[in-house]
């Protein structure tokens, strides 16, 4: 499903301080309604205070928030959402598919055996549906905790570093149940992950946080487009990078450079007529590591292409 | 609403055993057991003081009326031991989201008033189920004993010792939930299991020394200071006047009052307190 023009979560000047620390410092931020929406930042940024806000296990210290067009930490907004914070826990002397009961029941729900083994055969829990939890490993408790985010059939669901904890294969069944949340079951999913490649695949759009305020907001492609810059295998790069001007970078024996794709073939055209011998030449995507660890102020990329990324996105 | 908070706590309760054990069934079966062999040594000695004196006659008391043990186990209910073993469950009921980081699951699907009023509702099945099972316990020990000294066992209770059982069951009933409010009351302040369990019993010792200092104090048993402070002192009250007989006869007019009220307050006062606290705080770390 692809968004559309309905917003689920408005947040308007959000801010949570912790003593001296602004856990969120004046979010404003809107997520619309369908598909897969990632909200990324370091350790800190504000992620899972934003969750905690929108879920009313904590105040805002200022601003406002909308849950689909209800006040957060009301009962009948939070109702309509599912989610999965960090690693959960869950009472260690029950077994998973007593756990899924006990959350129906408390949601209102009658205890359905169908739906509750649906769900586990889903998160891939059905052999380990009447063992105890407190034998549980990690990746275990993450998948109990999607199950439990999502037995109540929710409109939108929160689920924090989902993939924590899991092996490879796990990972690659959660992405899959991610997309077909959105995709099949017309459920928003707000993903939270420090696995950049995983969101990058999974999401559509994706906010980044840091230091409690929203650095860049936009869909994954429009991010990725930005930082995009053409490869030049020459001889001799000295030469290129004069004529680039500003524009270029030296990678090795090669130039990267950060010039729109239409001007392109009049680069090329320059260089071969200024003697310049070209081995390669070929556009490059900056994935939404790059675009993560240049806004969050982690690695600095050239100031034209960070300027040129904030003027597209 | 509410009742999707009583059945799904009623739910998680029953399958958390050791503390239904704990709660319901270990004071009943420990008193029984204590009993059987009290009985067991009685009749042990009365044999071997026969055989040493055969000349003596014995007398091993008249029949047992389990109708008066019945009195009896109702008015002892809410014992020290008791107290004990039901706080230690009731302790997990209302610490353990905290314990188990729980309430994050289900603070979004019903109000948070809702969700501790729905442990109190299981707090009070599971005492009176606590209730039931002494008496039980408290019947089969004295038939027990019955058969064992070869005592007959009767039943007979008259108007008079069926409304003495009932005032002494739902008195102590409340007496018991009285003591777990406290329970609650430090569970959502602390965060505890531990204070949960630990707070109300160092209520309940504080009480007793309380009690003794009265007189220190210049307060008499029925000034409204004293039952107001002592809501142990408000359940003895109650207790003479359901007693009746020259005990309940030496309770001033208007002590009884002062003592219902002194046991409400007790009761009320901390699921309040309790509510209006957990309604502003801070599950982050739950």
């Amino acid at each position: 499903m692809t968004p559309s023009a309905y917003s689920v979560i408005e947040t308007r000047n959000l801010t949570k301080t912790y003593g001296a620390v602004r856990a969120l410092d004046g979010l404003s931020l809107t997520i619309p309604q369908g598909g897969v929406y990632g909200v990324l930042g370091p350790n800190g940024a504000g992620k899972s205070t934003l969750f905690r806000i929108l879920l009313g296990l904590i105040r805002p210290s200022e601003g406002e928030a909308t849950v689909m067009g209800g006040a957060i930490g009301t009962v009948s907004a939070t109702r309509r959402m599912g989610s999965m914070i960090e690693t959960p826990r869950f009472p260690p002397f029950m077994t998973a598919r007593q756990v899924l009961v006990w959350l129906s029941t408390a949601h209102g729900l009658k205890a359905d055996d169908a739906r509750t083994s649906g769900w586990l055969d889903r998160v891939g829990l059905t052999e380990a549906a009447d063992r105890k939890v407190r034998g549980f490993s990690v990746g275990m408790l993450q998948r109990l905790g999607v199950a439990a985010a999502l037995m109540t059939e929710p409109e939108l669901v929160i689920l924090d570093e989902p993939t924590s904890g899991m092996d490879p294969p796990g990972i690659q069944e959660m992405r899959a149940l991610i997309r077909s949340l959105a995709e099949r079951d017309g459920i928003t999913v707000i993903l939270a992950s420090h696995q950049l490649l995983e969101v990058q695949r999974v999401c559509d759009r994706v906010a980044i946080l840091n230091r409690g305020r929203l650095v860049r907001e936009g869909s994954v492609s429009d991010l990725t487009s930005t930082g995009e810059r053409l490869r030049l295998s020459v001889k001799p790069v000295a030469k290129v990078l004069e004529i680039l001007g500003g524009k270029g970078v030296a990678e090795g024996s090669a130039v990267l450079a950060a010039i729109p794709r239409t001007e392109g073939p009049a680069l090329l055209r320059a260089l071969i007529e200024q003697g310049v011998d070209i081995d390669e030449a070929r556009w490059v995507g900056a994935d939404l590591e790059s675009v993560f660890m240049t806004e969050t102020g982690t690695v600095q990329m050239p100031e034209d292409v960070q300027q040129e990324a904030r003027h597209a996105g | 609403m509410l009742a999707d908070a009583i059945l799904s706590e009623a739910y998680r309760f029953a399958r958390n055993r050791m503390a239904v054990f704990w709660t319901v069934l270990f004071v009943p079966i420990l008193f029984l057991v204590f009993g059987t062999l009290v009985a067991l040594f009685t009749k042990a000695r009365m044999a071997e003081i026969a055989s040493q004196m055969p000349q003596v006659d014995l007398d091993v008391g008249g029949p047992v009326n389990l109708g008066l043990s019945l009195v009896k186990s109702a008015a002892d209910f809410a014992n020290p031991i008791v107290l004990l073993f039901v706080l230690i469950g009731v302790a997990t009921l209302y610490a353990g989201d905290y314990r188990w980081e729980t309430w994050r699951l289900t603070s979004a699907r019903n109000t948070r008033a809702n969700l501790l009023l729905g442990k109190v509702g299981v707090v009070k099945v599971v005492i009176l189920l606590a209730l039931a099972v002494w008496l039980i316990g408290g019947l089969a020990g004295d038939v027990i004993k019955a058969a064992m000294l070869a005592r007959p066992v009767t039943f007979s209770m008259d108007g008079g010792d069926a409304a003495q059982f009932l005032g002494f069951s739902v008195l102590m009933w409340l007496r018991v939930i009285q003591f777990t409010m406290i329970g609650l009351l430090a569970a959502v302040v602390t965060r505890s299991l531990l204070a949960a369990l630990f707070v109300p019993l160092v209520v309940a010792i504080g009480q007793f020394f309380l009690m003794q200092a009265l007189p220190i104090l210049g307060l008499e048993p029925g000034d409204w200071l004293s039952q107001l402070m002592l809501p142990g002192l408000a359940a003895d009250t109650l207790k003479a006047l359901i007693e009746g007989g020259p005990t309940g006869a030496s309770i001033p007019d208007g002590v009884g009052i002062k003592a219902v009220v002194s046991l409400v307050v007790w009761t009320v006062g901390p699921l309040a307190a309790s509510i209006a606290l957990f309604q502003r705080q801070d599950l982050s770390k739950e």
